[in-house]
């Protein structure tokens, strides 16, 4: 074992955390637009045009079915020798984007049209507005079905970035790479490398569990959301201590 | 509790004065007819309950009264206010006429994924009212139907019964000028029937206008002062609901009271 590890990583380390950081960023990045463009798309899909039905649909399934990889080359490159130069963070954050978000709305759509139709006739009743009803009874419940397949997203991401090697993305990858090529040292470095990313995957799906039984528990998670229960609380065991002195009386 | 929250706040009227009035109402789904010229009046004040079987379109004429439901003719006034005619909605401000129309559901429809306090403060806050305010009326409600003990439970943690009052607490909170019930007690046990039936009578009692879709015939006929009987989307019989029930002089009623047992 002692022939095993060789590399000098002290001399590595402030590349390394550089590298790390900028995966995160790129998984961090890259997951926001996902959700946003994923959400106008299963929007788009929902919707009563059939057109944009249409535009929808066109657009999951070109993502859906060509390779990631593929869809990085033609960014980076294939936009580059039309005269569309990108730089490689916002090359590699857009093909990330237009990726995921193609599996999201898949999810979200689905999470969307399974709440059921009284909760939207509810709302309505109550004199709720459409961004209303939207906003405080569909969404909510969406997200609490979307959130396993999201979370898996999320981590299936961070994990891709690592395919922006291709393009030299100077992230934990590109990194590794540069390193094997200093040291020759190719089964340590990548042990080391994969290593990270396990240190950096398995605690985030750990926490993404913690957060789907949290919601599925119906923990109110928003500070606005536990400062109403709290007063509700309040005014329930008051109502609780009146009724104890009317008895007493 | 000496707070009546059912009470709305408007002006007092006149007695008999219309809370709900449809003229000549007709809807088809899909070709069928299941409404053909219905006329039905809600007085301020009184309790209708609309009987028939399921299908003949009982719940349909319910849901024009809030518009979930768009007739193809006739005209629909609500607090003295023509909000449809003839296929077109006249109302501007849906909300609005929702905020005076409460309604309860067979399937409950809670919010799942709120307490049941949320339940009733959502709309409210969506209406403007502050938030303790909301809130305090919203505790109120919940000890009014009962299920104040429940407050902070989610829907799925509540009993059928416990649901549906939760249901008419927040129907109630935005203080409509009619409630609208539709079969509330379809899906529920005789016990939880049984609830929810208590807190309608509380309601009737304190007289709050109230339109009914039931299956429950002696409960119509002891709380309501009016009995429509639906057919094949038109009005077969209506009157007390003594004549209605004990002394029906169509035969299509006779045929359905029968198949009931004994409407008593």
């Amino acid at each position: 074992m002692s022939g095993l590890f060789q590399v000098p990583w002290s001399d590595y380390r402030p590349d390394l955390v550089d590298a790390l950081w900028r995966t995160v960023s790129y998984t961090v990045v890259s997951f926001v637009g996902a959700v946003l463009l994923g959400l106008a798309v299963a929007l788009l899909r929902l919707s009563r045009a059939w057109p944009a039905r249409a535009v929808a649909a066109v657009y999951t399934e070109v993502f859906k079915n060509v390779p990631l990889l593929a869809i990085i080359f033609l960014t980076y490159f294939g936009l580059a020798s039309v005269g569309i130069r990108l730089d490689v963070f916002t090359a590699g954050c857009l093909s990330l984007v237009v990726f995921y978000a193609a599996y999201l709305s898949e999810i979200f759509r689905s999470a969307i049209s399974g709440v059921h139709a009284g909760q939207t006739e509810a709302g309505e009743a109550l004199g709720l507005g459409r961004a209303g009803i939207f906003g405080h009874i569909v969404l909510p419940q969406a997200v609490r079905q979307a959130l396993p397949g999201t979370n898996t997203m999320l981590v299936d991401l961070l994990k891709s970035t690592s395919l922006l090697v291709t393009v030299s993305a100077a992230e934990l990858m590109s990194e590794g790479r540069l390193i094997t090529s200093a040291t020759f040292r190719a089964l340590e470095v990548y042990l080391v490398i994969s290593a990270i990313y396990f240190a950096l995957c398995y605690p985030l799906s750990q926490l993404l569990l913690l957060l789907e039984r949290k919601v599925r528990a119906g923990i109110p998670l928003s500070p606005w959301r536990r400062r109403r229960l709290k007063a509700a609380r309040v005014l329930l065991a008051s109502a609780v201590e009146a009724d104890m002195k009317a008895g007493a009386v | 509790m000496t707070e009546s929250v059912t009470t709305p706040q408007t002006t007092p009227r006149t007695p008999t004065e219309a809370v709900v009035r449809i003229n000549g109402l007709s809807k088809s789904f899909d070709g069928r007819l299941v409404l053909d010229q219905v006329d039905l009046e809600v007085d301020r004040g009184r309790i209708v309950s609309v009987i028939g079987q399921s299908g003949g379109g009982k719940t349909t004429l319910m849901r024009c009264v809030n518009l979930l439901e768009r007739p193809d003719r006739g005209t629909i006034e609500v607090a003295g206010e023509v909000v449809h005619s003839d296929g077109r909605t006249v109302c501007r401000d849906l909300p609005r006429l929702r905020r005076t129309v409460g309604m309860v559901f067979q399937r409950f429809n809670l919010f799942p994924h709120l307490t049941a306090v949320e339940n009733v403060v959502l709309a409210q806050r969506k209406a403007g009212i502050p938030e303790q305010e909301a809130l305090e009326r919203a505790v109120t409600l919940l000890r009014r139907v009962g299920v104040a003990h429940r407050a902070l439970g989610r829907p799925e943690q509540l009993s059928g019964g416990e649901q549906q009052r939760v249901a008419i607490a927040r129907a109630l909170a935005l203080r409509p000028e009619l409630l609208l019930f539709d079969e509330p007690t379809s899906s529920l046990d005789p016990e939880a029937t049984r609830e929810v039936l208590s807190v309608m009578r509380e309601l009737a009692a304190d007289g709050m206008t109230m339109l009914l879709v039931t299956h429950e015939l002696p409960f119509a006929r002891e709380v309501s002062d009016h009995v429509v009987f639906v057919d094949g989307g038109r009005i077969v019989e209506e009157g007390r609901p003594d004549d209605v029930l004990d002394n029906p002089s169509r035969a299509r009623t006779r045929e359905f009271l029968a198949s009931y047992g004994t409407a008593s």
